[in-house]
Parts: structure tokens; C-alpha cells; sequence
């Protein structure tokens, strides 16, 4: 039983209609999304879904969320989170967070200590080092950006986003499903334009120390796109923060590593403190 | 018909290997191929050439504002033209534009426009673009998915600034001031005409229309392949009830004119060849932010977004091409007449923006085409569309009433000639 349960989950008047994905049973897992949404629910998703029960909301703009025009700011952004949290009935649930979500996820946690059970974040941006940029994923093109989102660059996920560029650039015979598919990664790409350009840091630095939830920090030690060093300040400044680096893997670890990526949040999920 | 002679300004000495060796004309160019003395040279001669086409006879000149950009030295349009209103006598000064959503807070548009057109007795055109995404974007950090917000809401702010007469506040979203009060205030009543360029999309289309604005379409790729694009817009403006008034509409078209078509190719092809494969090495990847194109936009024009940005912008033609697809209009006055007459008559536009200089193009062969084309060709295109009215002309003070350069002091050395000198105390 690989794919997740869908529906809409309307806020209320003026605020966004969420589209979440759901799958398995246990205890509660609350996951946000990178910048690409989640593409592919096989492989990570399903394994988290062998022993929680994963809530998987998309953020407006992405699969069939919407309401983008609703969230001005990066605060509107971490409470809509929260507001999704409260609407599944979720107290105090494990949140999980890769790149984008798991800088969404730090955020909450240092805004509402209180209502984050647990905590691991997968690679997430939200700092910066001069000497160390982070890659500008609204300056290039995907196939530039594949080298540096995966350490295998023949793994199956590098491969799939590889083929992306022969529909990226056939202008004349594209389906209207391709268009589709085409205006959603556009549609999805605005919304994290919209709070991460042009740098993705906005001070979450300066709050991390908020943070009283057991942390979990994985890094894949071959990560091109937000170098492993980030990893090293996260853990600095999030008090008893576990730093988990993964051997052989790029900056999509659950893309690159299914299995890795969900053995560490499993094993973090099910720990003491 | 109405000419303006338009500058963009490119840096002419990019190395033969360019393309090859460098990322992109724009936003990553790095400087250190931008010579300062050079360019020393370039703002001079540029602005002969725009001085030189106002002695002539054009009926306006013309700036526009890019950044970090080779083929456009022209970060602050309105620095140029400053210098343009001083020394350009007759002609009027269309500034296309300032990106009116950079500027912080926008009134400092407000302000400078109207300094220009004070400056320049109301001869002012003023220029809204949105701007590019290279430029709005990458440059200047806007975020796309809120910039064409921040654009409407500094237009009404601009609008209001110029327009009303006691201080007030304005609480928008992007810029909250609590007392706007404009010192100095345009000559032209209510405000100098307003061109906003675009590229073809309708949401453009329908704010050009309903506040009466000009649309200009600014293109390297000619007339012939902006035929569809023009007759959506003239459809739109019939769908919305307003008249096909020509001058509603300007459109940028580069020409190159020499005495016969055969030296046309022999003295220009140099230059646009590097006009074209050198200033349009523009890196894809840097195109269009996410968020820069609206949903509908995006879905009108799919595949141009997601495509490959040079790919109609003229990279890798032969001259032939380029001209028998009038990416560029090029030949003898009598060529150049007669294409220019196809170009107003076809897509119906009442203002020629004249790219005369190309490339890499010195001050000796620009200034022999503006002196043909004004002998030449501009007469012939005069005429054209005489019955329409030009609402969107600046509506200057008289010549009589302009004041020139140094004109005061020859009042006070007349005056100092003849003794008189209490006049000059007071």
C-alpha cells in the first residue's frame, strides 16, 4: 500500500485550501516539503508510512493547495503551518523538514516551542556563510542544478530530474498534460520564490536558540547545494541538537537515500530523549 | 507618425570570444571588462548622438534603464536625461523608463520626473516599465511572486503624488508614508504622458487601456514577427471600446541606414553581429525568476517561458536573414522608407522608436544615418496617420517660453554691457 490518501482541507474564508497527503498508522508525523513539493510519495514517504502515521500538507502552489495570495509574509507562512497542524488535530507531533520545510519547521518550533513534539530537519536552508553560499535555485536552469542537489548523479531521482530538460526545452509538441505538469512546477517555484528570494535567510539565526524540542540535524556529507557546514551551526545553536551526517549523499537525501534518510527519522522518532 | 531616436547604450568593446568565454551579457557580466575611461568616451558620444538627432529634426530622444547589463550603460535613465534636457532643445525626452518598482520609496519617481520635466519646459514622457526580470530580479532582489504588486502600488502612488495638491498620507503594503507632499510638480497637467513597455500579456494590455497609457512593444526581433502580438493588442483595445488610435502604441525597431543597400551590409554587418551575438548572449537560466510572469501569462505563453530565450532573438543569423526577417530594418533611404512604411502600416503604430545605433557602431556612422534618416526617411513618415491626435505626446510650454542654456547669463552680460546694474542685483 504505497499511495497516500488525498483531500482538501479548506481553512476558512481567506486563507489557502491545503491539499494533504496521508499514509499509515502510529504515531503522528507531521512532514514539510522542499522546494519541489513531493514528487514521488515510493520510496522515503512510504517507508516513514511503515511506522507513522504521516501527514504530509503542500503548501499553496504546490499539488492542489492554494491561497499563495493569502500569506504575505514568511510569519503568515509559519502560523498557516501551525493553523494546518491545529485543523488534523495534531498536538505536540513529530515534525520532520526537508531543505525549505525544514527551515519552515525550525522557525516553528523557535516560534511556538511548545507545540513541536520532536524535531529533524533534513539539510534545511535558512542560514548563511559568505564562504559558504548557499546555490541559488532561482538562478539556473534544473539540469544545471542536478549536480549539485545529488552526490550519484545516475541514481534514479538525478536521472529523473536530468530528463526534465528535454521538456523544458521542446517548445512545439508538448501534451496538455505536460503543460500541466509544466505550470505546476512554475506555480510551485513562485511560492518558494516568495519567501526564499534571492538569499534564503531571514534571521532564523538569531532564534534558534528557542528551540527546546529534541532536534535532529541530517546532512548528506556530499551536499553541494547548502554545505554540510550549516549542519555544524544548526547543532550549535539548538541546545541538545543530534547532528547526523550521511555518507554518499547529496542535498535530496530523501530523494537520493530513501532508505537512510528514513531509517535516521524513524530512529530519531522513536528515541528517548 | 512620430519618431524618437533611442539609445540603449551598449559598452562596445566586449572581447572577440565573448560568447564563448562569459556566462552572460547581463546581471553576472563581470566588470572588470568595463573600462571606465572607455566608457568616458561612450557617455560622450552617446549623448552626441541623441544631441546630434535633436539638431536634425527627430521629434523626440530617447533612454532606458538596465542593470548590470553590457548593451545598456543606463542604470539611472534619468541621470541621462538630465543631461539630455539641458542641451536637447526641440525634442522631446521619452525616459523608458524608470522601474518604477525599485525605487524606494517610488515617490523619489515622482520627484525626478517632475524635476525633469520642469527642467525640460514639459517635455517629458514618462516610462513605467515593470522591468525585466534580470533587472527587477536578479539585480535589484525584488521578489518576483510580490513585484507586480509593489509595480501597481507604486504607479497609483506616483499618480496621486503628481496629481494632488495638499500633503497626504499613503499606507500601502510596500511603502508607507505618512506625508507625501511632491516639491517640485510637473509642468504637464494632470501628469506627463505615461508609455508603459511590455512584452504581450493581456494583464499589460488592459492597464495600459483602462488608465490611457501608451503601450510600447520593445523588441529585437522586428516588425514581421511582432504582427500577431500588435493585433492582440489592437483586438484588446476593440474589446474594451477604445478607439485604434495609432499613437495608443510604439514599437521599437532597429535599423541600420547607409547611402545604398549594398554599403549597408559592407558598414553595419560588423555591428550587429555584435548587437546580436555578442549583447544577446543572454543566460537562460536567468530569464524569469519564479513568479516574474503571472498563471495567465504563463499559460498564454508557455512555451516561450520555459523555453530557450535566444532561441528568436536572433543569435547565429547571417545578415541575409536578419534582414529578409526584419529582425532589423537595413539598406539605402529608399529601403528603410519603404519597410518603415510596411512596419506603421502593418502593426498600425503611430510611434517609431528608432534604434539607430547598433552595437558596436562608431559616432561617425550613427551620425551619417541620423542625418539620412532625417532628410530621408522621416519626412516620408511624417504624414503618416495625420488624422489621428497624439494623446500621448508631452504637452510642452511654448518654444518661445523654454529657457536654453546659458540664457541668463547672457541677459546679465548684456546688461552688465550697458551699466545697467541694479537689474542684475535684483
Amino acid at each position: 500500500m504505497n499511495a497516500p490518501a488525498s483531500r482538501i482541507l479548506a481553512l476558512g474564508a481567506h486563507r489557502p485550501s491545503i491539499e494533504v497527503l496521508e499514509a499509515g498508522s502510529g504515531p503522528p508525523l507531521f512532514f514539510l516539503h522542499g522546494a519541489g513539493g513531493i514528487p514521488i510519495w515510493e520510496g522515503a514517504m512510504a517507508l516513514l508510512a511503515g511506522s507513522h502515521h504521516v501527514y504530509a500538507p503542500l503548501l499553496p502552489g504546490f499539488g492542489q493547495s492554494t491561497g499563495l495570495e493569502f500569506l504575505d509574509d514568511q510569519l503568515d507562512l509559519f502560523l498557516h503551518c501551525f493553523d494546518v497542524m491545529e485543523a488534523l488535530g495534531l498536538d505536540r507531533p513529530y515534525v520532520v523538514g526537508e531543505s525549505m520545510g525544514g527551515w519552515i519547521a525550525a522557525e516553528m518550533a523557535a516560534l511556538r516551542p511548545g507545540q513541536i513534539g520532536r524535531l529533524a530537519l533534513a539539510a534545511p536552508v535558512g542560514l548563511w556563510r559568505d564562504e559558504a553560499p548557499v546555490a541559488d535555485m532561482f538562478g539556473m536552469m534544473t539540469h544545471e542544478m542536478v549536480p549539485l542537489l545529488f552526490h550519484d548523479l545516475n541514481c534514479p531521482a538525478a536521472q529523473l530530474m536530468l530528463s526534465l530538460r528535454e521538456l523544458l526545452s521542446n517548445k512545439d509538441d508538448r501534451s496538455q498534460e505536460q503543460i500541466e505538469f509544466l505550470i505546476g512546477m512554475a506555480r510551485g517555484a513562485r511560492t518558494a520564490a516568495k519567501f526564499l528570494f534571492p538569499i534564503p535567510e531571514n534571521g532564523l539565526e538569531r532564534r534558534l536558540w528557542r528551540i527546546t524540542a529534541p532536534a535532529l540535524i541530517i546532512w548528506g556529507d556530499d551536499d553541494r547545494f547548502v554545505a554540510p557546514t550549516y549542519a555544524d551551526i544548526f547543532g550549535q545553536h539548538i541546545r541538545g541538537a543530534r547532528i547526523q551526517k550521511i555518507p554518499d549523499v547529496g542535498h535530496l537525501i530523501a530523494m537520493e537515500q530513501p532508505q537512510a534518510f528514513a531509517d535516521a527519522v524513524i530512529r530519531w522518532g522513536s528515541a528517548a530523549r | 507618425m512620430k519618431v524618437t531616436w533611442f539609445h540603449l547604450m551598449p559598452y562596445r568593446w566586449l572581447p572577440a570570444d565573448f560568447p564563448k568565454r562569459y556566462h552572460s551579457v547581463w546581471v553576472d557580466v563581470p566588470n572588470h571588462l568595463y573600462d571606465p575611461e572607455r566608457g568616458h568616451l561612450l557617455y560622450n558620444e552617446y549623448l552626441d548622438m541623441l544631441e546630434y538627432a535633436d539638431q536634425v529634426g527627430f521629434d523626440a530622444v530617447g533612454v532606458n534603464e538596465h542593470h548590470q547589463n553590457a548593451y545598456g550603460l543606463m542604470p539611472s535613465p534619468n541621470l541621462m536625461a538630465a543631461a539630455l534636457a539641458r542641451r536637447v532643445s526641440n525634442a522631446m525626452i521619452l525616459v523608458l523608463g524608470d522601474s518604477i518598482a525599485l525605487y524606494n520609496p517610488p515617490t523619489r519617481v515622482a520627484e525626478e520626473f517632475a524635476m525633469l520635466d520642469v527642467m525640460s519646459g514639459g517635455r517629458l514622457m514618462a516610462g513605467f516599465p515593470v522591468g525585466t526580470s534580470m533587472d527587477i530580479n536578479y539585480c535589484y532582489g525584488q521578489n518576483p511572486a510580490t513585484v507586480r504588486d509593489k509595480y501597481r502600488e507604486a504607479h497609483d502612488l506616483i499618480i496621486k503624488a503628481w496629481t494632488t495638491r495638499e500633503p497626504f498620507a499613503f499606507n500601502g503594503k510596500f511603502t508607507k508614508l505618512r506625508y507625501v507632499n511632491l516639491w517640485p510638480r510637473p509642468i504637464q497637467q494632470p501628469h506627463p504622458p505615461v508609455w508603459v513597455p511590455g512584452l504581450g500579456s493581456i494583464e499589460t494590455w488592459d492597464f495600459c487601456i483602462n488608465h490611457g497609457y501608451n503601450y510600447s512593444y520593445l523588441s529585437f526581433s522586428g516588425y514581421k514577427r511582432a504582427l500577431n502580438m500588435m493585433n492582440g493588442y489592437w483586438e484588446r483595445r476593440a474589446a474594451l471600446g477604445a478607439p485604434a488610435n495609432p499613437y495608443s502604441a510604439a514599437f521599437f525597431q532597429q535599423v541600420c541606414l547607409s547611402d545604398t543597400d549594398a554599403a549597408c551590409e559592407r558598414e553595419w554587418w560588423p555591428h550587429v553581429d555584435y548587437f546580436f551575438n555578442k549583447c544577446l548572449h543572454i543566460y537562460p537560466g536567468m530569464a524569469e525568476a519564479p513568479g516574474y510572469r503571472t498563471e495567465a501569462s504563463l499559460r498564454a505563453g508557455v512555451v516561450a517561458q520555459v523555453g530557450n530565450v535566444s532561441a528568436n532573438m536572433g543569435m547565429n543569423k547571417t545578415w541575409k536573414e536578419l534582414v529578409e526577417q526584419r529582425y532589423i530594418v537595413a539598406g539605402s533611404p529608399q529601403t528603410v522608407r519603404q519597410q518603415l512604411e510596411e512596419l506603421a502600416k502593418s502593426l498600425n503604430v503611430g510611434h517609431l522608436g528608432l534604434g539607430l545605433h547598433m552595437g558596436s557602431a562608431s559616432i561617425d556612422l550613427v551620425n551619417r544615418a541620423t542625418q539620412l534618416f532625417a532628410e530621408k526617411v522621416l519626412p516620408a513618415l511624417r504624414p503618416i496617420f495625420h488624422e489621428w491626435e497624439d494623446h500621448w505626446w508631452p504637452k510642452a510650454l511654448p518654444a518661445d517660453k523654454r529657457l536654453a542654456p546659458g540664457g541668463a547669463n547672457a541677459a546679465y552680460e548684456r546688461r552688465r554691457r550697458t551699466g545697467d546694474g541694479a537689474e542684475v542685483r535684483s
